[in-house]
């Protein structure tokens, strides 16, 4: 039976038209998975039709028998309350922050129809799997982890026994084991009420095996759609097939990597310690006696899930972050706290964050902040050569003359971390600290980048610390492997190796999930 | 929270005790003293007088009898209401000064957020424009145009209001309160404005809508809250406005509240008046700061966790 389903939708933002022509159906029971890049109009399509966005949606929009392109205000209202629930993509800011997780639930329940009481509510968070869950009712959100939370917006999508389930992108802002355990929950309830999915996602591998059918967007229109495994296994649009090709696998072939030369970075037992939060005395060890070497021109991954610590030791290694004990070394020399760093060694090690566009100052122009690290850390150089120099680096990572003069905010998310690359190896740095620089972006955007670093590293014999938590995208660059784990490093070596014969358990899980 | 509330206050008490001793220090080296009239006293007399009330001793020395005289409770004798103690003085005026102030910021409150939440609602149309002007116009007219500009309405013209001192019942507080809050309410409205402007652009509130909540009940039950964090904020320097600010209103008004006696107190440099009513008000605004800080954690909860 057919839910819902949208005819030739069109949907218009202040005169333009952001989204055209798309029909959608999704049948009772099933999930239809929605992939594009970001600005493909996917999330407009799924929400626009209830009123959730600014824009307007024209076309035909049927949701179990309901015209929602004519709905009255107190229809519409009743369309989202009873028959929809909603996922959205930030766990972090998608629960009011005032209110309690009891008070959310219960209003979402109200909504509906139900009211809930206590032991219902506790009922509804152990079934999305949140432990605790009578303790939890009386937390404010904050006090919940981005998968708590996340688990608490599906707890209250799903409430009020809704037919449609939207789901916006409701799991890339979570690690990958979080991502996996997210999904299977969403296809457990939909067995389980028979509830129909419309599920957006820009990650083509973390809608494979939960989606039925599929549909691929790109600037608004659909390029192609089918039952999910025929779509991938025989795709017929160019833009399929090179989505496909960008989505990191772990069974891919491995790649062709670069000579690595004599070790260049060693940690002697670094411990990073940090105080407990609120007025609790005591310390916690965010990273315990790590041990790791990169050699020149070798690219060294370091996975983790969420907390593991695997950020806190990237900056400790690039001088941005506290160090409790222990020594780093480069070329066998000690690097001191960052303070105490010269501007010659402060010059070697660079790092590269995951929000592109956040961590570029909005006020300055590309080439400014590009020349910034040479007017501090190389000031040998004078102006003259200071700009020939900055202008290159932009040529090296693929940004032409046309780049130098716009802001952060007008770039896209690629083009922003090419600007941050650029910033990191333009002093001549020997090392790049990469934390989790690819994860923000579409999978498009996001395989260019790994193919660029790949490049720089040949041309330039840099080092590279690659974090992440995505191990399959690690693998397309890395030529070593670090696991992660509550602070304590479980598992190192080859990346081959480690892939074809995990010895530790936190490393399984995260193959599993990759 | 309770915690939070003893660390602050032990933490004023260091700051009260500055704020003593900065205004005991520059007030001493400005220049006269109390017992300078325009006919001056006869050097004789003056010694005396100068005798008795400890002003011959050393700086340091007066200074530390005002502390610990000041730890038993005891303000000292006024130096030119001769006949009264600082604590009788204070008691006098201080009923008036909090009765207006409090009842201002009050009204404040009230005018502030519900302007402030019409325009932030038709944000963009004429009625949000219009309100932002006048918020605009209430912030830039001080109190002494102000309050005359409504006696002089009120009062004289209309002849509704008493124009001056206390009269029977209540209607002697109208004008007053209302000149002392027009400029606090404005700048509240403007506060509550951009503060729901930013909330409601967020995620929650978008959630809320997906629950299929009604607007005016995402307005209240999911937006307002986070929205009046920086109206909060505001509070502490309104409330010192407001105290400074009343000692225009009192004398344009004729009301014998603390301010009229702190101007007097620092014309006629009668020392120990000027510190007991600076010390009442260093203390009054250290209140309301900190009754500040906990309306924060009532209203976002996040702000508890510093």
């Amino acid at each position: 039976m057919t839910l819902y389903a949208l005819q030739n939708l069109t949907v218009e933002i202040a005169g333009n038209q952001l989204v055209q022509d798309v029909s959608l159906e999704v049948e009772a029971g099933q999930c239809t998975a929605i992939i594009g890049a970001s600005g493909s109009g996917k999330s407009l399509t799924c929400l626009t039709p209830f009123g959730l966005n600014s824009g307007s949606a024209i076309g035909s929009m049927m949701l179990d028998g309901i015209d929602l392109s004519n709905a009255t205000a107190a229809e519409m209202r009743s369309a989202r309350s009873q028959l929809t629930g909603f996922v959205f993509q930030q766990p972090m800011t998608a629960l009011t922050p005032h209110l309690t997780v009891g008070a959310q639930l219960r209003e979402a329940g109200a909504q509906g129809g139900f009211a809930f009481t206590r032991s219902d509510m506790i009922q509804k968070l152990e079934r999305v799997g949140l432990s605790r869950a009578d303790e939890k009712l009386d937390q404010f959100p904050h006090r919940l982890s981005g998968g708590e939370r996340q688990r608490v917006l599906i707890a209250a999508a799903i409430a009020h026994n809704p037919k449609l389930l939207i789901a916006d992108e409701p799991t890339s802002a979570l690690d990958a084991a979080l991502r996996s355990e997210i999904m299977h929950l969403l296809d457990e309830l939909r067995a389980e009420h028979g509830l129909g999915m419309l599920l957006v996602s820009h990650d083509l591998a973390s809608v494979e095996g939960h989606a039925d059918q599929l549909i691929v967007m790109d600037q608004g229109s659909v390029v192609e759609s089918g039952p999910v495994a025929e779509v991938i296994a025989n795709p017929k649009q160019d833009y399929t097939k090179r989505l496909i090709a960008a989505t990191p696998r772990l069974e891919e072939p491995p790649p062709v990597l670069s000579d690595t030369g004599e070790i260049v970075l060693e940690t002697s037992d670094i411990c990073v310690e940090f105080p407990k939060p609120g007025w609790r005395r005591g310390k916690v060890r965010a990273i315990e006696d790590a041990n790791i070497t990169v050699r020149q021109g070798e690219a060294l991954a370091i996975v983790g899930g969420s907390g593991s610590g695997k950020s806190t030791l990237g900056r400790a290694i690039a001088g941005i972050g506290p160090v409790t004990s222990g020594s780093i070394f480069w070329e066998n020399e000690l690097l001191p706290e960052r303070r105490n760093r010269s501007l010659s060694m402060r010059a070697l090690i660079q790092p590269v964050f995951q929000d592109p566009v956040a961590s570029l100052d909005p006020q300055w122009k590309v080439s400014d902040i590009v020349a910034e690290p040479l007017i501090n850390l190389r000031s040998e150089i004078l102006k003259p050569d200071r700009i020939i120099k900055v202008q290159q680096v932009l040529n090296e990572v693929g940004l032409g003359d046309e780049y130098h003069d716009r802001s952060p905010t007008s770039l896209s998310g690629g083009q922003a971390q090419r600007v941050a690359i650029a910033r990191a190896i333009v002093a001549d740095s020997h090392m790049l600290v990469l934390d989790e620089a690819t994860s923000a972006l579409d999978p498009l955007v996001g395989a260019e980048i790994l193919k660029l670093l790949a490049q720089l590293q040949r041309e330039k014999d840099l080092s590279i610390i690659f974090i992440t938590h995505d191990i399959a995208a690690a693998r397309r660059l890395c030529h070593r492997i670090v696991v992660l784990d509550e602070g304590h490093i479980v598992e190192a070596g080859n990346m081959g190796d480690v892939l074809q014969n995990p010895q530790n358990e936190t490393t399984k899980k995260l193959l599993a999930v990759s | 929270m309770l915690a939070l509330i003893v660390r602050r206050l032990l933490t004023a008490i260091p700051t009260l005790l500055g704020i003593i001793l900065a205004s005991f220090f520059l007030m001493r080296s400005a220049p006269g003293g109390p017992f300078d009239g325009e006919r001056p006293l006869p050097p004789e007399v003056q010694e005396a007088l100068r005798e008795t009330y400890g002003l011959d001793k050393p700086l340091w020395e007066q200074a530390w009898i005002y502390i610990s005289r000041l730890l038993q409770g005891d303000f000292g004798p006024s130096l030119v209401y001769r006949d009264f103690t600082v604590t009788e003085l204070v008691a006098q005026g201080l009923p008036i000064s909090l009765t207006l102030g409090g009842l201002a910021i009050l009204l404040a409150l009230l005018i502030g957020v519900t302007a402030g939440l019409f325009a932030a609602v038709k944000a963009g149309k004429m009625i949000d424009k219009s309100i932002m002007m006048l918020a605009t116009v209430a912030t830039a007219l001080p109190t002494f145009v102000t309050g005359p500009a409504l006696a002089l309405f009120f009062g004289l013209w209309l002849g509704l209001l008493p124009v001056s001192g206390r009269g029977e019942g209540m209607a002697w507080l109208i004008m007053p309160v209302v000149a002392l809050a027009l400029p606090v309410s404005g700048a509240i409205a403007k506060l509550t404005r951009a503060g729901l402007a930013t909330v409601l652009k967020q995620d929650h509130i978008r959630t809320a809508r997906a629950r299929g909540l009604p607007e005016t009940k995402i307005l209240f039950k999911h937006g307002l809250r986070p929205a009046l964090v920086p109206v909060a904020s505001y509070l502490g320097p309104a409330a010192a406005g407001l105290l400074t600010g009343a000692v225009v209103v009192e004398t344009v008004f004729g009301l014998p509240g603390l301010g009229r006696y702190f101007v007097q107190g620092a014309l006629n440099r009668d020392y120990p008046l000027v510190l007991g009513v600076v010390t009442l008000y260093a203390a009054l605004i250290i209140l309301f700061n900190l009754f500040a800080d906990l309306i924060y954690g009532w209203l976002d909860p996040r702000m508890r966790e510093e």
